[in-house]
């Protein structure tokens, strides 16, 4: 049972507070939606968990380790995952090789025995492969592993990105606006997906979006950020009737 | 003695600056380090040497004719290479300035050949300056007016008119610069034209000191980055303390420490100001949006 | 455009240097019993091609895979030379020996100049090796007593186990380290260091996701290609017996990268494509000074905007049509 804290973070971008105080916790098979109209800082929230921006007061934990002086590199190797809003991924090599990438961290050989392409470097390379395999077929994608990514539809390009993360070995998982630019049956499947790597994995899942029905259905509770400020933090049902929430967004369309 | 040394220094420096401003101009506009920018200004020079020459013009005859040489050879470039290049990654428009660069320096060899010319002055017979009881050459004089004058009228053009906000625009936001009307293409042109008169101006500036062959610029080249890189990539006023400073700096490291370590000391503050203050003396960290 | 991906991947499955295996084989087989049927200046043609291979090859692994431009390599490429010649003549180690420590030293320095820079944008390292590559020039004419500064080195053959070295012998060892050399770029750039160098190339941000520090691949990258430069020095050294700061410029650093370019980014072939155009053009144009640079300058100027797949990446769409 692992926590990530976010305890009185706050950013200040050269006199612009993009995010004050904010304090709260995800903890492993929850899933928590991080909601607020554009501006509230969201996007800079998930960049201090990530390890790309630095807080300027205040600190994200992982358990009782801080994560939030350490570079994204070693958060994410911590089991820290992160899926962008725009998937960035090699658009001349195929979904399998774009996956293999992400292997890295659990092929532990050295750069003489690479050169030299020792046997155990096969072995690893096999064994990487195989998992590779396994999260195409949790992916649904095992037809498509040898398509270039130039050929593969917006929405696949979404689920490789999340393969990405999930071939890290990671306890936690931060989704930017996943479910930008897909359409009704892709959003249904990404749900399901969601909903089973809870179970499967445990993994703790915090995800930014706007889409309110979409988060209502799927979080366990929501914590909502205004001008940089936590203002609400419970059940669905809960906040969306809250005053304050409703006050945020009035005039933008949920 | 140190005075003469620290007036040579700023002289040498304004010629560094003025080849730094005409890539941190660029830079700043287009995103591209023009690699080429040293023999873009030697061609323009060879240009000037053969409307003395062959062609019999004056000194302030040909230089104006030649800077303006320099800059339609900025604005052909651009369109030619350069254009085609928006949209792909920085790194092709780098290796294309690096081709542009040989290119340059081969079609020179080619024409003028390997020998070396001398460039006239007016200046090269005028009594020195006297500042105190230092003797200040003219030339040193010529060189730093240039230099500032260079400076002020390109911070005054890129702040106070509307084609230099235009062009500001279009180098911090292209989109939304293309909403308002500022074309981004002639932009583009804009700053690479300017490059290339600015450059011209360092060359024929520089000619009669150093001599005139297809290597006049290469040494100048690492230096106006140098400088660029010290005072911040990012400011005009920058890229100008900045070379100044490696001229100075240069001229008292080689006379009180050694000559070779004088050469060195360009690779020296280029790799002190990356491990302390990557952005430079004046520059500023841009930030980005993930 | 996906025609080019279509390439790119076949190339991946078609055995590791994009050709069948026969080809190579054949390739092979030509480039062995070659000494016994070329002239003396044939041979040391392609001699210099392997030589020159062998750097091109390393700076594929910088430029073409993880996209950062170095402006030094020649630099790297005198460092091995001079390295390889002074302990060999001066400190008396084996050949084969010094050409190995030379490549370990330049890549130790080449990790010491490329760590400041590679935190930032990759015109900074355009910046600092430019610099680096003019000091070294500088501090190998200078250090008289090492190096003998502009006068040069003047190198007896070299001997492995006792045997000396002559013409063709330092043919078949050029074509075993290329050989090599070759193998392990393959190896490296199918395994996790060549992808990692990949995504690093295409985003920083995404490689710091995956648990892939840049900064650190970048250097790694980096002194990778500086001791394959290196080794192609020594070997360059023995194969011309006389060496001089002025051979190793700035120019020469930028030719190295058009090599590489030309041959086609990213891909093994390409590099041993761009070095033999690299030997061979010159010679065709021999007699006209600038002509070499000329053709070198504007092919990589067209092949930036038209053709970024290079020679290698038009030969191979040739193929696939004939």
């Amino acid at each position: 049972m692992a926590r990530l804290s976010i305890e009185d973070v706050s950013v200040d971008f050269g006199g612009i507070h993009a995010l004050r105080d904010v304090s709260f916790a995800l903890e492993s098979s929850a899933i928590v939606g991080l909601i607020g109209p554009n501006g509230a800082g969201k996007s800079t929230l998930l960049n201090c968990i990530s390890g790309i921006t630095r807080p300027t007061k205040g600190r994200v934990r992982l358990d009782d380790a801080v994560l939030s002086t350490l570079p994204p590199a070693t958060v994410a190797s911590r089991g820290v995952g992160r899926v962008f809003q725009h998937p960035e991924l090699v658009v001349d090599l195929s979904v399998r090789e774009n996956l293999q990438i992400a292997c890295h961290r659990s092929l532990r050989y050295g750069l003489a025995s690479e050169f030299l392409k020792l046997p155990h470097v096969r072995a690893a390379e096999r064994a990487a492969g195989r998992r590779v395999d396994e999260v195409l077929d949790r992916l649904g994608l095992l037809d498509s592993g040898e398509v270039a990514i130039r050929n593969l539809p917006y929405g696949h390009r979404k689920l490789v990105d999340l393969g990405r993360a999930l071939l890290m070995d990671i306890s936690f998982l931060l989704l930017d606006e996943p479910i930008a630019g897909l359409n009704d049956a892709e959003v249904a499947r990404l749900r399901d997906l969601l909903l089973r790597l809870r179970e499967d994995l445990g993994l703790g899942i915090l995800v930014v979006e706007h889409n309110m029905p979409f988060v209502s259905r799927l979080c366990d509770h929501l914590v909502v950020l205004d001008l940089g400020q936590l203002i609400a933090n419970g059940a669905p049902a809960d906040v969306l009737r809250d005053p304050r929430v409703m006050a945020s967004y009035l005039g933008e369309d949920a | 003695m140190i005075a003469n040394l620290i007036v040579g220094g700023l002289a040498a420096g304004c010629l560094y600056a003025m080849v730094g401003i005409a890539i941190v101009i660029v830079l700043n506009i287009t995103d591209i380090a023009n690699f080429a920018q040293g023999e873009m200004a030697m061609v323009t020079t060879f240009f000037a040497y053969w409307l003395l020459d062959s062609v019999g013009l004056s000194w302030w005859q040909a230089v104006p004719i030649a800077i303006l040489f320099g800059m339609i050879q900025g604005i052909i470039i651009q369109q030619v290479i350069i254009r085609p290049l928006i949209g792909s990654p920085v790194l092709s428009a780098i290796i294309a300035t690096l081709g542009l660069n040989i290119v340059l320096n081969s079609v020179a060899g080619l024409i003028w050949g390997h020998q070396t010319y001398t460039f006239p002055s007016p200046f090269a017979f005028s009594a020195p300056f006297m500042l105190g009881d230092v003797p200040i050459p003219v030339d040193s004089v010529v060189n730093i007016a240039a230099g500032l004058a260079i400076v002020i009228a390109m911070t005054w053009f890129l702040r106070f008119t509307w084609i230099g906000l235009g062009l500001r625009a279009a180098s911090q936001n292209p989109t939304v610069a293309r909403m308002m009307g500022v074309s981004i293409s002639r932009s583009s042109a804009i700053a690479w034209g300017l490059g290339g008169l600015v450059g011209g101006i360092s060359g024929i500036l520089v000619a009669p000191s150093l001599f005139l062959d297809t290597n006049l610029m290469g040494a100048l080249l690492i230096k106006a980055f140098a400088g660029g890189v010290l005072g911040g990539l990012n400011s005009l006023i920058g890229v100008f303390l900045g070379c100044l400073a490696l001229g100075v700096a240069e001229n008292l490291v080689g006379a009180y420490v050694s000559p070779a370590f004088g050469e060195a000391i360009t690779f020296i503050i280029i790799i002190a100001v990356l491990i302390v203050r990557p952005e430079g003396v004046f520059g500023r960290v841009r930030a980005r949006k993930v | 455009m996906s025609a080019t991906a279509d390439i790119v991947r076949a190339g991946r499955n078609a055995g590791s240097f994009g050709v069948s295996r026969v080809l190579l084989g054949l390739c092979l087989a030509v480039a062995c019993v070659a000494p016994f049927v070329l002239n003396g200046y044939g041979l040391y043609i392609l001699t210099l091609t392997g030589v020159f291979a062998l750097v091109a090859l390393g700076l594929n692994l910088l430029t073409g895979y993880a996209g950062q431009i170095s402006l030094c390599h020649a630099a790297f490429f005198g460092v091995g030379a001079y390295a390889t010649a002074i302990l060999t003549q001066k400190a008396g180690f084996p050949y084969l020996l010094s050409i190995f420590v030379g490549g370990l030293l330049t890549a130790a320095v080449g990790a010491v100049v490329a760590v400041p820079a590679m935190r930032l944008k990759s015109l900074y390292l355009a910046i600092a090796t430019l610099g680096f590559g003019v000091v070294l020039q500088k501090i190998i004419f200078e250090w008289r007593s090492l190096t003998n500064g502009g006068g040069g080195l003047a190198l007896n053959p070299p001997a492995i186990a006792g045997y000396q070295l002559d013409a063709t012998g330092l043919y078949y060892l050029t074509l075993t380290l290329v050989m090599l050399g070759l193998w392990g770029a393959s190896n490296i750039s199918s395994g996790r260091t060549g992808r990692a160098l990949m995504i690093i190339k295409e985003s920083e941000i995404a490689a710091g996701a995956l648990g892939i520090p840049a900064a650190r691949y970048k250097v790694i990258a980096f002194a990778l290609s500086a001791f394959y430069a290196a080794v192609a020095g020594g070997l360059f050294a023995y194969l011309v017996r006389y060496i001089h700061p002025e051979n190793f410029s700035v120019g020469l650093s930028i030719a190295f990268l058009s090599m590489v370019v030309i041959g086609g980014l990213g891909t093994i072939g390409g590099s041993i494509v761009g070095a033999a155009f690299y030997v061979i053009v010159p010679e065709l144009l021999r007699g006209i000074k600038d002509a070499p640079g000329l053709v070198f300058g504007l092919l990589l100027v067209i092949v930036m905007v038209l053709m970024p797949q290079g020679l290698w990446g038009l030969a191979r769409r040739l193929g696939r049509r004939a």
